[in-house]
Formats: C-alpha cells, sequence, structure tokens
C-alpha cells in the first residue's frame, strides 16, 4: 500500500506491542515520514476556549477568546486536534480545494476515534449547495464516514442586514448569519448536548454562528471540534 | 484562464478552464472527462481505468484520482481540444548553432532523423557525455524546415530546465516555450515545448516530433498514466525518441521484441573513456555513519581533495545521512566551503548554483544530482554504494558526472560500500562493457 500523501511505501514494520496485543493489525494509509509533517495539539498547552497553541506569555483564555466572551451570549468552547501548519495547508489545499476526497481516509480515523465515545449529538458544519455541487462532497461529513450524525444545519443566502455602520464590528459579524436550521430538525436537538465539527477554526466565526443557532434553537449546550486550528 | 483559441491547439483542456466565449468556439471538440467503458469509469485524460470504491463521490458524480494534480477530472467535466494546425511561421535558417559533430553523433544524428521520417519509435542508447542534446540537433532542424512540431520531455524537472536554454540557444529565431509544475509562466503556443512528462498529461496528438530525455528515471519508469501521456500526446503519424545512458528492463524488453528500434554511441563526444570505478570495501561504513561518524579513510580523502582544490560530490543514500555525515565533517574542522542538497531542500537551485560558480569545494547529495547535471573537471565520492537506493543505473548516472569535459577527461569514481552488492557489480561490468565497445569503435 502507497502513501496517500507523497505515494512513497507506507513501512509496515511489527512492534513488539503490536504482537502481543493480539489485535487487529491496521496500517496506517499515510507513511510515518508525512504524518511527522503534522503537529498534534494534545501534548501541548493550548487556550482552553479555542485550542490554540499557548506560548509561554499568553494568557489563558487567549486575548481573542476574552474578546468573543464579550461579544457572544452563549458559553461555548472548541478544541483542534492539529495546528495548522503547512503540512495541514498542503493537505486542505488537496483534499478540499483540488478535490481528492480519498484523502479524508488521512484523518477520519482519528477525528472517529475521538468522537467514538461521545454522547453528544454530532453536527457537523454544511457547505453550500452550489460548492457540494462542484466538490462533490462535504469536506466535514467525508472525515466522519459512518458517524452516526444529526445534519441539521443547511447554509442560506447572504443578506444584507441593517446599517452596517451602526454595529461594533463583533455584533456585525455575529448578524450576518450564514446558517439555518433545516426545517423539522429542530425537535432533534431540543434539550440536547452538541458537538459542533469542521475542518478549520481560523477566526471561530463560522463555528459561532453555528453554535449560536443551535443554542437560540434549543440545545442543552454546544462544543466544537475541529481538525486544525 | 484561457483565452485564445491557440492555447488549445493539440492540448486537452479542462472546459472550465476556458473563458467563456471559447467554450463555444466551432473549432473546439469537447468529450467527456470520464467515459464509461465496459461498465467501468475510465478517465479520458490519463486512460486511467478508476475502482468505483474510489473515485465515487457523496453526490453521485465520480471523478479521477490518478491524474488529480494537473486538475481534477470528474463526471461534471468536459475535456476541451483544438486539432494541431502546426500553424509555425516559417524560418530560413533555424538552427543558430554553429558547432560541430563528431563522426560518431553524426552518424546517430542522421539515424534519428530517418527514424522521424520513417514515424518511428527509437531508443538512442548513449553513454553519460555523448552529446545527447547536440545529437538531436539536425533533428529538431529537418522539423522546423518542415513545419513540425516538436516535445521534448523529461521525467525530471531538473533536466527540463537544464535543456530548455541550450534548445533556445541554438533555436534562437524559433519559438519555444518551457513547461513545469513550479513555473509560473504562462502557455504559449510554440514550435518547440520542452516540459515534464507530467506536463503531457494536458496535450492530445499535438507532436511530430517527441523526444523523452533521461526515460528510465523515477517517477516515469513503470508508471502507466506517464506512458499514456506520452502516447496521447503524439501526433498518430509521429514518431518517439527515447534517450537515455542506462535503459531499465522493460526498455530493452521493447527493443528485443522489436517495438523499439535502437541506436548506441558508446564513446563521449571528447573520444575518451568513461572513467571506471574504485571500489573501496569498509565494512563498518554504515554503522559508523549512524553514529554521524565517518571512516579515516573516507575524511582522509576529503581532506586530500579539499587541499588539492579537487572538487567533488559526495552521495549518499539519504536525507538522514545528509545530516550526520555533514555533522561528521564540521566536526573534523576541515577548512572547506559545503552545502547538503536534496530534492525538497528550498534551496536546492541556488546551491547547486553556487557550486557551478565554484564557490563551493564539493556538495554532499542524495541521489537527486545523479544525472542531467554537468560540473566541469569534478571527482565522486559514494558512501554506502550498496545501499538499496543506488539502482545499478543510478551509480551508472553517478560515475557519469566525472570526466565529461575534454580538458579533464579523466577523475576517479570512488564507492564505499560494505559489500560489492549486485548493483556495485552490475555498475562496474556496465562502465567496463561500454568502455569495451568504445575500445573497438575507435
Amino acid at each position: 500500500m502507497n502513501c496517500l500523501l507523497c505515494n512513497g511505501q507506507v513501512d509496515q514494520g511489527l512492534t513488539l506491542s503490536q504482537i502481543l496485543s493480539f489485535q487487529a493489525l491496521t496500517t496506517d494509509s499515510v507513511c510515518s515520514a508525512c504524518r511527522r509533517q503534522f503537529s498534534p495539539l494534545n501534548r501541548v498547552k493550548t487556550c482552553r476556549l479555542c485550542g490554540r497553541k499557548l506560548l509561554a506569555a499568553m494568557p489563558d483564555p487567549c486575548l481573542d477568546c476574552e474578546k468573543w466572551r464579550r461579544g457572544f451570549p452563549y458559553p461555548f468552547a472548541s478544541r483542534s486536534l492539529y495546528e495548522y501548519n503547512d503540512a495541514m495547508r498542503e493537505f486542505m489545499k488537496r483534499y478540499k480545494f483540488m478535490g481528492d476526497y480519498r484523502l479524508r481516509a488521512v484523518f477520519s480515523p482519528i477525528l472517529k476515534a475521538e468522537l467514538r465515545t461521545t454522547h453528544r449529538l454530532i453536527v457537523p458544519i454544511p457547505v453550500h449547495e452550489s460548492t457540494m455541487a462542484t466538490r462533490g462532497f462535504n469536506q466535514v461529513t467525508g472525515l466522519l464516514e459512518s458517524l452516526k450524525l444529526c445534519e441539521c444545519l443547511a447554509t442560506r443566502e447572504q443578506q444584507k442586514t441593517g446599517r452596517q455602520s451602526a454595529k461594533n464590528r463583533l455584533t456585525r459579524v455575529l448578524a450576518e448569519q450564514p446558517f439555518k436550521l433545516k426545517p423539522d430538525t429542530q425537535a432533534q436537538i431540543t434539550a440536547k448536548p452538541v458537538v459542533l465539527v469542521d475542518d478549520v477554526y481560523t477566526t471561530g466565526t463560522t463555528i459561532r454562528h453555528a453554535a449560536g443557532l443551535l443554542m437560540a434553537a434549543g440545545a442543552a449546550s454546544v462544543v466544537g471540534l475541529t481538525l486544525a486550528r | 484562464m484561457i483565452n485564445h483559441i491557440s492555447e488549445l491547439y493539440g492540448r486537452q483542456i479542462k472546459l472550465s478552464d476556458l473563458s467563456e466565449e471559447l467554450q463555444h468556439h466551432p473549432d473546439i471538440h469537447v468529450r467527456p472527462a470520464l467515459a464509461k467503458i465496459a461498465g467501468r469509469w475510465v478517465c479520458t485524460r490519463c486512460q486511467a481505468k478508476l475502482k468505483p470504491t474510489l473515485a465515487g463521490l457523496p453526490s453521485g458524480q465520480f471523478y479521477c484520482y490518478e491524474c488529480i494534480q494537473m486538475g481534477r477530472m470528474d463526471t461534471l467535466q468536459g475535456l476541451a481540444t483544438v486539432d494541431e494546425p502546426n500553424r509555425f511561421a516559417a524560418v530560413k535558417h533555424p538552427m543558430s548553432w554553429r558547432g560541430h559533430l563528431t563522426a560518431l553523433q553524426a552518424a546517430c544524428a542522421q539515424q534519428i532523423v530517418e527514424v522521424f521520417k520513417d514515424h518511428r519509435r527509437h531508443l538512442l542508447w548513449a553513454v553519460t557525455g555523448a552529446g545527447k542534446t547536440e545529437m538531436l540537433f539536425p533533428t529538431i532542424e529537418w522539423a522546423i524546415r518542415h513545419g513540425l512540431r516538436i516535445g521534448i520531455a523529461s521525467p525530471r524537472v531538473d533536466v527540463c530546465i537544464e535543456l530548455f536554454p541550450r534548445i533556445q540557444a541554438a533555436f534562437d529565431g524559433v519559438s519555444s516555450v518551457l513547461l513545469h509544475g513550479k513555473s509560473e509562466a504562462p502557455y504559449q503556443y510554440c514550435q518547440i515545448t520542452v516540459c515534464t512528462t507530467h506536463q503531457l498529461l494536458r496535450f492530445y496528438h499535438a507532436f511530430d516530433v517527441m523526444v523523452i530525455d533521461e526515460v528510465d528515471v523515477f517517477p516515469f519508469s513503470g508508471n502507466p498514466m506517464l506512458h499514456t501521456a506520452v502516447s496521447n500526446a503524439i501526433k498518430p503519424s509521429g514518431g518517439l525518441l527515447y534517450l537515455t545512458a542506462t535503459p531499465d528492463r522493460s526498455l530493452l524488453r521493447a527493443v528485443k521484441s522489436g517495438y523499439l528500434s535502437v541506436g548506441y554511441l558508446p564513446i563521449r563526444y571528447h573520444g575518451h573513456l568513461l572513467p571506471e570505478v574504485t571500489i573501496i570495501k569498509l565494512p563498518k561504513i554504515a554503522a559508523q555513519i549512524k553514529e554521524s561518524r565517518l571512516p579515516g579513510q573516507v575524511m582522509t580523502m576529503i581532506g586530500r581533495l579539499v587541499a588539492a582544490k579537487q572538487r567533488f560530490l559526495l552521495f549518499v543514500p539519504t536525507i538522514q545521512d545528509l545530516q550526520r555525515v555533514g555533522a561528521a565533517i564540521s566536526r573534523e574542522k576541515i577548512r572547506c566551503r559545503y552545502e547538503t542538497v536534496f530534492s525538497a531542500d528550498p534551496k536546492r537551485l541556488e546551491k547547486v548554483a553556487a557550486m557551478r560558480s565554484r564557490s563551493l569545494d564539493f556538495l554532499i547529495t542524495t541521489t537527486i544530482l545523479e544525472r542531467g547535471v554537468t560540473f566541469p573537471g569534478i571527482d565522486v565520492l559514494v558512501l554506502k554504494a550498496d545501499d538499496r537506493i543506488f539502482s545499478s543505473a543510478a551509480l551508472v548516472q553517478i560515475a557519469g558526472r566525472v570526466g565529461r569535459n575534454s580538458e579533464r577527461p579523466g577523475g576517479q569514481v570512488l564507492l564505499y560500500c560494505s559489500t560489492r552488492s549486485s548493483s556495485v557489480k552490475a555498475c562496474d561490468r556496465q562502465i567496463k562493457q561500454m568502455n569495451q565497445k568504445a575500445r573497438q569503435l575507435s
């Protein structure tokens, strides 16, 4: 089997613990050299609200999250699995923008393992219909393939919202809600804890839009999980 | 975005890359990007037979995962082509090259012209430093005089980059273009196209004269997609020439079965023999390099070469070994200037240029510099020459870096290894055989 990213041989070296574990042998879809290019966030200090890697001098929660706390009406925390470094940028380019759907296998086992034990309803961030038509897939549901999902969100056409100058930046950003609840899905989320899943957390606006919508619709609580931050 | 119809002559381009206006041009043929043949999706561009489990998308569409790096082909796409019109301005004296071919080179060159006149397929098996590029010139001149379109492709981008200026200089009144994945320059319809073999996926029945240089090298060898790209890029009436110093088994099989005709040139352009290799057995070399140390004998040799101002290339099998060997040399405090290079090195081209301009004493390199590069008057050292990475072809090519100019036609090729592996022995044998053939000729 060849590496999905560099097409080189995947080294299938067997370790002693694998032999003694008596478990089915799973081979990675990516070679170890490519895998090492990604930088996991689970062993470093991260912001407890947005999951970014914290440098020594940064407060926890980070300054961005302080701002969000003042402007966003609901409690919300999000976690990410990897740093958005060069390797992740290149991965996203190939998976999402060039549209190589096979590459979902690079991270789907990891993301699915992360969600296997959750008691929360798993809600993926949707993509726009036109994107779905040309790309042919939603990059988030691709990563969650075979998990039970609650796809209650849809995108909606952007509309002009009032006098922009009257609002400050944060409320303005939040007023431009890009999502809507699909008809007849409110009952599914009422009083339920929810985990929202997205591919990349950049400014945090997208995932908060979705979180705000779900909270307003009656979700008990919402947390976020993204592949990269 | 493609705006002008000439950019589609002899090409196959995603319909969505064409301007709105051009999409409705009457000369354009559009084929579906994926076609169902005998119940199976096949990519029109790269001809890959697709596995339904991998090619399917949740939207119900299918896509080709084989040639996706050239832009995705899927069931919503079309592939646009305009028939090659050979619309080139007539050039009175196409060749500006004023050099001369030796009698042996001229004979091979004439053979190549005949191949293309007869629309055949041919392999020119010429030793490293035989002057393969110059031997193409009579063919190119003939083709230009007849208004034919010429494509010269190589699997290695470095080879293309080194080849292009030489072609351009030799035919300075003729339109030419260089295409590869990293080039920023836009595509132009030209009589001479120099490109990587991947770029050929964007051509369809374009070239009357098609030359593939360094044909035995990764990623071309054993890659059916690139072989398809070549046969699609040639006109049905076109001819094909393969060039290499080290043909692999599949090429030799094609010769044996009569699919390819073959010409040999066992002697270098300056008439001197190939430098033969010296095999030096150092049983502990692998273990020592692993501890970032070098055998004393190797270190002494490096010191002696640097002191004598004899420049050289130091080949190692892996990127990890680059650092280890570099560390060992810097610990030794030899006064020398060197760099390490590997394929993904962002400064690779600059370091190679520094070596060429003599501002370095040596380069420590992986097999990336095994071919297509010329540094006059160098020696070559190979560490762990018995490593799997060094195939016999790679070693022959590495040895071929030495003695390429007539001022210093000799030079040393030192293979350091713990065992005489079959590749090391095969390299030694092949060079001796070629020299044997050369002696018979002269």
